[in-house]
């Protein structure tokens, strides 16, 4: 495995990597401080609400143990952007936690 | 003048101690007579004074009144506004610090040079605005100190203990877990996680929803209209919750400013711990990702900690017994140790060995030989919990024929994935044309112990290279010449 700088591969050529980050929407707060958007843009209307476990990617098949690293995962992840700058970051990091509680609690038992 | 002094400057109380001769510190109060300020600054609009403190926090007039400002001090825009005059984050706090060195030092003698505490997680700006706030005050930063640092090494010096200790901080607006292992005066930091806006204020907004919907339910009104009774149903909820914290059960009444009635509040600590649980049991999770992160299990720690006021809170403590089998210890008053601590650090520093907190890289095109992809991801040079101050260099090549420009982005986390992470700085570097693909590029990031990071890229054929501090531009950052302006301007402010 190699790495290339990122930047590298654009730099003159136009050239973007197909996994170019998107730059959030609405200008990131701070000149130079530029943040890395955080996941996608919501569908417009989403169709249903998903579920903690649907939110949490936990599946019927996964053990116990694959249930708890990926919480983990996930909480790592989101405690972070729950202090972003971007307000639609620090939203959707609540949705998040909420939803890991309560696939915690619903898997674990309550603390 | 007093040589070591620590100043723990808190979301909603600061404090600030020295050094007795006899080694040991001391919490020296304001002028008020109180151990502790409220962080909480009033403008008043008849003379030309600040409030700070407790006059502050208890009068009346919320758009004249700055609460939890430390809670912006990562926001280069945030900016309050009084009488037209634009504030920053690092101003505000600089009334707070003014108070407590002028107060202090009628009793401890001159202060000049201090250890100020910070959350584990606050970011680079942060701990920047943190520094420029004691500028403006009239003091020099001899070091940035994590809060749960400076508790444990209050705890390892007054209770003489050895091993492992986790430290759980939780104060009025974040929550900090560290773990670390002191042997006779040395100490060494494995590892330290945060979460911000998790605290004893947002127990109270809790408990102020719950007010509000009883009183709708009651009265059939609104609880609040305006931010003037917000607040003071706020502080409200805030008293019930301390009750709580003694009582199995508290009585209140509350009305709102409209005459719509009187309802009675009937809370218990079981109804007051359900409300609050999941927050508990996210500071759970903070706690398990600290073990992960020393690469721990709950049996390895020796001692665990409590720290912060909003560790008086009964369940708190349950929870922690609960997971370590042990009873959780706290070390003497859990809202003065941090200030405690800092001015022992201030002494000490040189036996304490601490990490860096997050994890610094860069994003780059990472080649999968197996599945044979290419994608974007964050690199990490410089690993969290590296013993600080550090440097460490990571070699990447060039992808393209005939590069002209190499631009370096400065990462701050540890999600493999870029999407995650934070973009805190970016360099450029020109360099020679014609030249084919797969030139050295060497990344090389240094991390001082004030926790602030540097990075230098060097190309290794031409050998040109270029480094940069981190800088941030926002309104609310001030230049080095804007700063020298506004602190001599607060220097003359009266500030009582
Ligand atoms: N008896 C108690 N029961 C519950 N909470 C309490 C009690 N006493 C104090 N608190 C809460 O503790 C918090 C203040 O704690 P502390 O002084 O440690 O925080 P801080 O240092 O200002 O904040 P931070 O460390 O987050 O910046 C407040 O939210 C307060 O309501
Ligand atoms: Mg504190």
């Amino acid at each position: 495995m190699f790495k290339i700088l990122k930047s590298l591969s654009k730099s003159l050529t136009g050239h973007k990597p197909a996994t170019e980050v998107k730059k959030p929407a609405e200008a990131p707060k701070g000149g130079v401080l530029n943040q890395v958007a955080k996941g996608n843009a919501a569908p417009a209307a989403p169709a249903k609400v998903k579920t903690p476990e649907e939110l949490c990617e936990i599946t019927p098949k996964m053990s116990k143990d694959e249930i708890r690293a990926q919480l983990k995962l996930l909480y790592r992840r989101f405690n972070r952007s729950a202090s972003s700058l971007d307000a639609k970051v620090r939203g959707e990091a609540e949705t998040m936690l909420n939803a890991i509680v309560d696939v915690r609690e619903k898997h674990f038992g309550e603390i | 003048m007093a040589e070591y002094v620590g100043i723990d400057l808190g979301t909603t109380l600061s404090g600030l101690a020295y050094l007795k001769p006899d080694g040991n510190p001391e919490i020296v109060p304001n002028s008020d007579g109180e151990r502790l300020t409220p962080s909480v600054v009033f403008f008043d609009s008849h003379e030309d004074v600040k409030l700070v403190g407790s006059a502050a926090r208890d009068g009346g007039e919320p758009d004249r009144t700055i609460f939890q400002i430390k809670r912006h001090m990562d926001d280069p825009e945030h900016l309050v506004e009084i009488d037209g005059k634009k504030w920053t984050p690092a101003e505000i706090s600089a009334l707070i610090l003014s108070k407590l060195k002028r107060d202090c030092s009628k009793i401890c003698g001159d202060i000049t040079d201090v250890v100020i505490t910070v959350p584990a997680n606050f970011n680079e700006l942060a701990r920047k605005s943190t520094i420029a706030a004691a500028e403006m005050a009239g003091m020099k930063v001899k070091r940035l100190v994590n809060e749960p640092t400076a508790a444990a090494v209050y705890y390892a010096h007054s209770q003489g203990v050895k091993g492992r200790i986790l430290v759980y901080d939780l104060g009025g607006g974040t929550l900090d877990t560290t773990i670390l292992e002191v042997e006779g005066d040395n100490i060494k930091i494995l590892t330290s996680e945060g979460a911000r806006h998790l605290g004893g204020s947002n127990f109270d907004d809790i408990l102020l929803d719950a007010y509000a919907e009883q009183y709708k339910k009651q009265t059939g009104a609104a609880l609040f209209s305006d931010e003037r009774h917000r607040r003071r149903v706020l502080q409200a909820t805030e008293d019930a919750k301390k009750m709580l914290s003694k009582l199995q059960r508290v009585n209140d009444t509350v009305a709102n400013d409209q005459n719509s009635g009187i309802a009675r509040i009937d809370l218990s600590r079981e109804h007051f711990e359900k409300l609050i649980r999941n927050m508990l049991t996210r500071t759970v999770f903070l706690v398990e990702q600290a073990l992960d992160s020393a690469k721990l299990k709950t049996s390895d720690i020796d001692h665990v900690v409590l720290v912060g006021g909003s560790t008086r809170i009964p369940k708190v403590k349950v929870i922690l017994e609960k997971m370590f089998g042990k009873v959780p210890k706290s070390c003497g008053n859990v809202d003065e140790c941090v200030a405690l601590g800092a001015a022992l650090f201030a002494k000490k520093s040189a036996k304490i060995q601490e990490v860096c907190n997050a994890s610094y890289g860069t994003l780059a095109m990472v080649y999968n030989a197996k599945t044979k992809e290419e994608k974007l991801m964050n690199s990490i040079v410089i690993p969290k919990n590296t013993p600080i101050p550090c440097s460490r260099t990571q070699v990447y090549q060039t992808s393209e024929d005939n590069e002209r420009i190499i631009e370096v982005d400065i990462t701050q986390g540890e999600d493999p994935d870029a999407k995650y992470v934070d973009v805190i700085g970016r360099i450029t570097l020109d360099v020679p044309a014609g030249r084919p693909k797969g030139c050295e590029i060497a990344v090389t990031f240094s991390y001082d112990e004030n926790q602030r990071v540097r990075a230098l890229i060097v190309d290794k054929q031409s050998g040109r290279s270029k480094e940069v501090a981190v800088s941030y531009k926002g309104a609310g950052v001030l230049s080095d010449e804007e700063l020298k302006r506004r602190s001599a301007h607060l220097r003359a402010m009266r500030i009582e």
